[in-house]
């Protein structure tokens, strides 16, 4: 049964059909830790609720006793943030707990001390579960052993994806230099550069871009040859710092691509942003050593005050919103401001290719926030291929995965330090990209809105390996593929959940989304679930399968008929030669 | 420059235009006369540069403005009473002209003089689009004189000069009257055989009635003639117990004499009806009563009588009228960058959306009344002419399949719109006498049909287009869905019309305008196919399966309903835990618990709350009760109305369009798929290549295999209607405007632009 699988929940609240069963859904490897009775949760929808709490390595599942019909709160522990025992105990010995979680909920229970003080309170073991890394533990993804039909680790092969995007060719080469992570440890092991670059020279520029993050192809246009190169920033400093080996790298990638004498440099960061990492040594390309480049400022924020925007929402949307002054609220987040502005760099980014047919190279500071944000982005609107399911999975797996997005620091798993610094919603904040796309072109993705709600999803809940560690270096060096599951094998193996029936595949069509505030919105179906006066709708997609079936009938029953008429003709001809036919012709199927 | 235009072609999109190559001028009929006009006349594209800008002709007609550009080219699809540049006078909203070397502007009304040559005619239109010509090589005289003759008549004097009159005053001439005419609606919908009820006869009424099973009700016919009410029709629904005796002596106390009127009947016998106020108040109390007891009567159950007092609990006609033009402001006169800073909060301070929500939740609580309570309601409102309108139709489309329904739909409006007696003539101030008369009330009703739609786009047969367009027709004064403010005056002013212009009616009482129901009056039967839901989960729409025929009802997927529970309180908003109660306030916390959870307990919710969290427990029937998600973040601006004209808000090749064309396709594919069974089981022997003839779709099924259609190149968002030269926003005077066209391209490099002006 899927539903009992490793599926998080998409509401708060689960109704349960028999309430007598203990309809605790166990995965493979998952045991119970500890639960208890008489714990009252602070349903903020419906008020206390009184049930029983149960924790076990992978989840948090609360079950009502005292309502009809009986529900159930059901949740991956990875999904917490910080658990904590509030104010000392009641004189009747409640103690009251705050749960945060990172998908935007708050939850909060009461509970009795236990009174026999060397036991310990199902809160703590929560807390002890909640965050294994704090606790020496390690994350239920390692334990959980389930099999299923595909291998997702087999979905992203680099060789294969650049031989897709026709590379090696004459301008571009495979540099074996970091096979080993010696040149950047947070790097993949297969990087593309140019051909007239050899890897000592690559060593140097290492040395000038901060983390030796150097200029390396991510994709190249079929036709122009204009290619995307990320990067992180140079290592300027306040002295003006050069480095020749790094000049003839950018003017190699500007030569590789025939049809322009240009090459834009997009900086992720506000310009006064760019200008102050010069204090710490880093900066940006000055025009003066790149003659034919052209740096343009994106105007992006950093991690921290997108941190900050999505607590901002958080509060505007949890747990009930305020309905006289919604959209004010909404603006005063700045939540939709910024992606706008993602949405926006990465529309001049994909145009500047596309159009421009010049090459360009994005960076920020380190290269692995708003970079990954951009060149995905970008991508996604140059090669229809990232618009499919699997294609969507390799762009995850190389922008994001390979080339070191800070999974680990970013979304913190198992780590009780909620007020981390490195915290930050960068990869949510692109998921919403995507999804305002999918949103403008309804046709053009292959996948649907569950498919990004449940990435989402999974990465918090620490049930597959997929985004766990910071680079590809510290997977291998955990064994994790060996280890742990992908969420791809688990996608992969029931795709039909995750289509979008209105898909059509057009292969040589660029998106221009447009990145007026008008045409963004809040996506309300991921932020705003929790409330249960939201109701989950996807009438157009379920009508449009309805359809399919229904012509599917159809078209059968006419095979069959055709069939018929066929054989009457047949045994009819001998009789009477010469009877009016009426050819009918099929209707095409295409699906 | 040919590459260029051909470059332009593919965002030039609809209809709504006549043709116009070859430079053949076509008037809508003999009754159309020119008026004036200047020739070397130049319509504004682009803002920044005039290169893109359209010479031609500039014409002023009794119907319209006319631009009849020297270059244009054909479109997709025609408009059969506008050409491309064409505007409806009654659409004109103000009429600015500017000279720009003297640094002069002028807002121009009716029998004005221009103390300057203008160089530059800015029409502001009703339908948001906002239209430049200049004049810089025409000449002067010419250019002040049909400026001026725009301005005198998109300001008729009297209802009789608008277009319609003579419009269907010509049609007389030379025919034996109705027999030529016919009741149009009849004629058009050849295929169908469906038509809209216009309940101007009493059958209409009756077959409501029995539709509804409303047994105790009756139709009654003491206005006849109006000579009760002035404003009521004349036929109208009341309780079988009151006599025409009763009604007549009762007329008096209501506000212009309109006695109570039947809307509609729920299936539990409960009525809905509409009521003006009592004048009279000595007799207030015994006749409200006497009311209240008949329409009790007239339930199965004798239930009691809810009343609903609109004008207290809804926003006023002059609230809806200032939150459209403040909708107006943001959406295309501020510049695009300037207002996309604000947008959200300008938005929110516009209240439009808020009212929107507010008439549909007022429309929830008397569902709720009618659905759960089981009790009859009457919505009071002083003159029971505008606000009744809008609830009365919202409560009838969220409680019954049936007017889901494009015939059912228009047969709605006409009911409670048309025949209720909704000032059309001077809410739209076709007149421009009256500006405080003046009120988007009809607007605001389709906005709040549209939110339905988005939510529930599977149940209702219409699509955006068909409301958008249905908004649109309001400005074009042929139409007699429109011109009135009620059927009595409909009635006069086509009666001395006739008579003043010697017009032999025939069998006809009046000239007999058409509805603008009779769709072919604008449109060919291709283009309205737009009109058409490929999704619409029709009462009738039934599976083949195995020989058999069987419903094909709509199932939501299991896994989106089940084991969930939805639909909690909204009453527990203020007693739940704000975020900010939860840990960011420590010290706080266990006084703040204690509060909260005795709170929690003491909130109790509302029986329309509950009914309401009910409903959204439950899967929905498309066919069955529908009730509009009403959260303040569920409901959306209605693009394709307010956002058409806008070039930086465009989505080429993209928005709702690119769904609606695959969905369309697909049912396309269906009904083909019908029509050969159909011919393989004998019945009716429909040759097959009728198809492409027959299909309610736009887009039609391919014959070519293998792939799936993409979606043409020339789809955008704003599909079937183009900013191209719609919108020219003002910018400082004199100086050349706006960044228009500019700040559409504000990402993209200059080498797109460069591409595209090669």
């Amino acid at each position: 049964d899927r539903s009992s699988g490793p599926r998080v929940s998409d509401t708060e609240l689960r109704v349960y059909k028999d309430p007598s069963k203990d309809e605790l859904p166990l995965l493979p490897e998952e045991l119970v830790q500890d639960s208890a009775k008489d714990v009252t949760y602070i349903c903020p929808f419906i008020g206390p609720v009184r049930g029983s709490l149960t924790v076990t390595n992978y989840r948090l599942f609360f079950r009502c006793t005292d309502r009809e019909p009986v529900f159930g709160l059901d949740l991956p522990l990875g999904g917490l943030s910080r658990v904590e025992k509030i104010g000392a105990a009641s004189s009747r010995g409640d103690v009251s707990y705050g749960v945060v979680c990172k998908d935007m909920r708050n939850l909060r229970f009461v509970h009795k001390e236990p009174e026999n003080s060397l036991k310990k309170s199902v809160f703590e073991v929560l807390m002890k579960f909640a965050f294994p890394v704090s606790n020496n533990m390690s994350l239920f993804a390692f334990e959980y052993k389930q099999v299923f039909p595909e291998n997702g680790w087999k979905v992203y092969d680099p060789l294969a994806e650049y031989k897709r995007q026709g590379l090696p060719n004459e301008s571009w080469r495979i540099s074996k230099v970091n096979d080993h992570y010696e040149l950047c440890d947070s790097y993949p092991a297969t990087l593309f550069v140019p051909v007239t670059i050899t890897d000592e020279e690559l060593r140097r520029v290492s040395s000038f871009r901060a983390k030796g993050r150097i200029p390396v192809l991510s994709w190249i246009h079929p036709e122009s040859q204009a290619a995307v190169v990320r990067a992180s920033q140079t290592m300027v400093g306040q002295n003006g710092r050069r480095c020749k080996e790094d000049e003839k790298l950018l003017q190699a990638i500007m030569d590789a691509n025939a049809q322009s004498h240009k090459l834009f440099i997009f900086d992720a960061r506000p310009s006064v942003n760019a200008a102050a990492n010069k204090m710490k040594g880093g900066g940006f390309e000055s025009e003066d050593a790149y003659q034919n480049a052209e740096l343009v400022f994106l105007d992006i924020h950093n991690i921290h005050v997108m941190r900050e925007s999505l607590r901002k929402l958080k509060d505007v949307v949890y747990p009930n919103i305020e309905e006289s002054h919604w959209l004010s609220n909404l603006e005063s987040t700045h939540w939709l401001e910024h992606i706008k502005l993602i949405l926006a760099g990465a529309l001049r980014i994909a145009d500047k290719v596309e159009s421009g047919k010049t090459s360009v190279v994005v960076h920020c500071s380190d290269g692995w926030d708003r970079t990954p944000q951009l060149t995905s982005l970008a991508l996604i609107m140059l090669d229809s291929h990232y618009r499919t399911i699997r294609g969507f999975q390799i762009l995850l797996e190389k922008e994001w995965l390979s080339f070191g997005h800070r999974f680990q620091q970013r979304v913190g798993h198992g780590d009780k330090n909620h007020t981390d610094a490195d915290r930050s919603p960068i990869f949510l904040q692109f998921i919403d990209c995507v999804w305002q796309m999918t949103r403008q072109f309804p046709a053009a993705f292959e996948f649907n809105e569950y498919f990004l709600i449940t990435i989402l999803d999974h990465l918090y809940s620490c049930l597959f390996g997929t985004f766990l560690c910071n680079s590809e270096q510290q997977r291998l060096k955990e064994e994790v593929p060996k280890r742990t599951v992908s969420l791809w094998s688990f996608v992969n193996s029931q795709l039909e959940e995750f289509v979008n029936p209105l898909y059509v595949h057009y292969p040589s069509h660029v998106l221009f989304p447009t990145v007026g505030i008008r045409h963004l919105q809040l996506w309300v179906s991921y932020y705003i679930r929790w409330n249960p006066r939201m109701r989950p709708q996807e009438p157009v997609h379920q009508r449009y399968k309805e359809l399919l079936a229904k012509r599917a009938e159809l078209q059968k029953r006419v095979e069959e008929l055709q069939r018929e008429a066929a054989n009457r003709m047949a045994s009819s001809s001998s009789e009477r030669a010469g009877s009016p036919t009426r050819s009918i012709t099929p209707v095409q199927t295409f699906v | 420059v040919c590459v260029k235009k051909r470059k332009k072609q593919k965002f030039r999109t609809f209809s709504m235009h006549v043709l116009t190559l070859y430079m053949v001028k076509v008037y809508v009929s003999s009754s159309e006369i020119v008026v004036n006009e200047a020739n070397f006349v130049r319509k504004c594209i682009g803002a920044e540069s005039c290169q893109d800008d359209l010479w031609g002709k500039l014409v002023c007609t009794n119907f319209k403005v006319s631009f009849i550009a020297h270059n244009s080219l054909p479109r997709q699809c025609t408009h059969r009473l506008l050409g491309e540049h064409d505007i409806p006078l009654a659409c004109v909203e103000q009429v600015v002209t500017v000279n720009d070397v003297k640094g002069k502007q002028k807002i121009l009304g009716s029998n004005q003089k221009l103390k300057f040559n203008p160089t530059e005619l800015i029409l502001y239109c009703k339908d948001f689009r906002i239209i430049r010509f200049r004049f810089d090589e025409a000449g002067p005289e010419s250019a002040k004189k049909v400026c001026l003759a725009i301005a005198h008549y998109s300001h008729p004097a009297d209802p009789q000069l608008l277009f319609g009159f003579e419009y269907v005053g010509k049609r007389y001439h030379g025919s034996t009257g109705r027999k030529t005419l016919m009741r149009p609606v009849n004629g058009v919908d050849p295929g169908g055989g469906l038509q809209t009820p216009l309940f101007d006869c009493s059958s209409d009424w009756d077959r409501e009635i029995k539709r509804t099973g409303a047994s105790e009700w009756r139709v009654c016919t003491i206005n006849q003639g109006y000579f009760i009410s002035p404003s009521l029709p004349e036929f109208f629904v009341v309780p079988v117990s009151l006599a025409d005796q009763d009604l007549k002596q009762y007329a008096c106390c209501f506000y212009s004499q309109r006695i109570p009127l039947w809307c509609w009947n729920h299936s539990s016998g409960s009525a809905l009806v509409r009521m003006s106020n009592i004048s009279d108040p000595q007799q207030q109390r015994k006749v409200e009563q006497r009311i209240s007891s008949a329409i009790t009567k007239s339930h199965p159950l004798r239930s009691d009588v809810f009343k609903s007092d609109l004008d207290k609990n809804l926003p006023n006609i002059q609230d809806i009228q200032a939150a459209l033009l403040k909708l107006r402001q943001i959406c295309v006169i501020d510049s695009f960058e300037e207002s996309e800073e604000k947008w959200l909060s300008s938005l929110e301070s516009s209240r439009w959306m808020e009212y929107v929500r507010t008439f549909l939740r007022h429309a929830v609580e008397v569902v709720y009344m009618l659905e759960s309570r089981h009790v009859s309601v009457i919505l009071l409102e002083k003159e029971d002419r505008d606000l009744s309108c809008v609830i009365s139709c919202l409560v009838q489309l969220m409680c019954d399949p049936h007017c889901r329904s494009l015939h059912s739909f228009q047969g709605l409006i006409q009911k409670e719109w048309v025949m209720a007696g909704h000032r059309f003539l001077d809410r739209c101030n076709h007149l421009k006498r009256n500006d405080k008369e003046e009120s988007p009330v009809f607007l605001l009703f389709l906005d709040c049909v549209w939110q339905l739609w988005n939510q529930y786009p599977a149940a209702f047969e219409f699509t955006e287009v068909y409301l958008t367009v249905l908004g649109d027709s309001m400005w074009v004064p042929v139409f007699s869905t429109f011109l009135f403010n009620c059927p009595r005056q409909r009635a006069e002013h086509s009666r001395d019309f006739a008579s003043s212009k010697s017009i032999h009616l025939g069998q006809d009482q009046a000239l007999c305008f058409p509805p603008v129901w009779d769709w072919s009056q604008q449109f060919s039967l291709k283009d309205q196919t737009l009109f058409n839901n490929p999704l619409y989960v029709g009462k009738i729409a039934t599976c083949v399966q195995n020989g058999t025929v069987k419903t094909f009802t709509h199932r939501r997927s299991k896994k989106n309903y089940s084991s969930t529970l939805r639909g909690l309180p909204s009453a527990l908003r203020n007693g739940s835990l704000g975020p900010n109660d939860t840990l960011t306030r420590r010290n706080s916390l266990m006084l703040r618990l204690r509060s909260d959870l005795s709170q929690v307990r003491e909130q109790q919710e509302t029986p329309s709350e509950r009914f309401v969290r009910d409903f959204f427990s439950r899967p929905v029937d498309l066919q069955g009760l529908l009730l509009p998600q009403l959260l303040p973040s569920h409901l959306s601006v209605w693009k394709l109305y307010f956002l058409r004209w806008v070039p930086e808000a465009q989505i080429p090749q993209g928005g709702p369009i690119t769904a609606f064309h695959k969905l369309s396709v697909l049912t396309d594919e269906i009904e083909m798929l019908q029509n050969q069974l159909r011919q393989y089981q004998g019945a009716a022997g429909t040759p097959n290549n009728l198809h492409a003839e027959h299909s309610k779709m736009y887009f039609k099924a391919t014959s070519t295999p293998h792939q799936s259609p993409a979606p043409p190149e020339y789809l955008s968002s704003s599909f079937p209607f183009s900013p191209v030269g719609n919108l020219c926003r003002p910018g400082i005077l004199g100086t050349p405007l706006s960044k228009l066209l500019n700040g559409a391209k504000i990402w993209l490099s200059t080498e797109t632009l460069a591409n595209e002006t090669i």
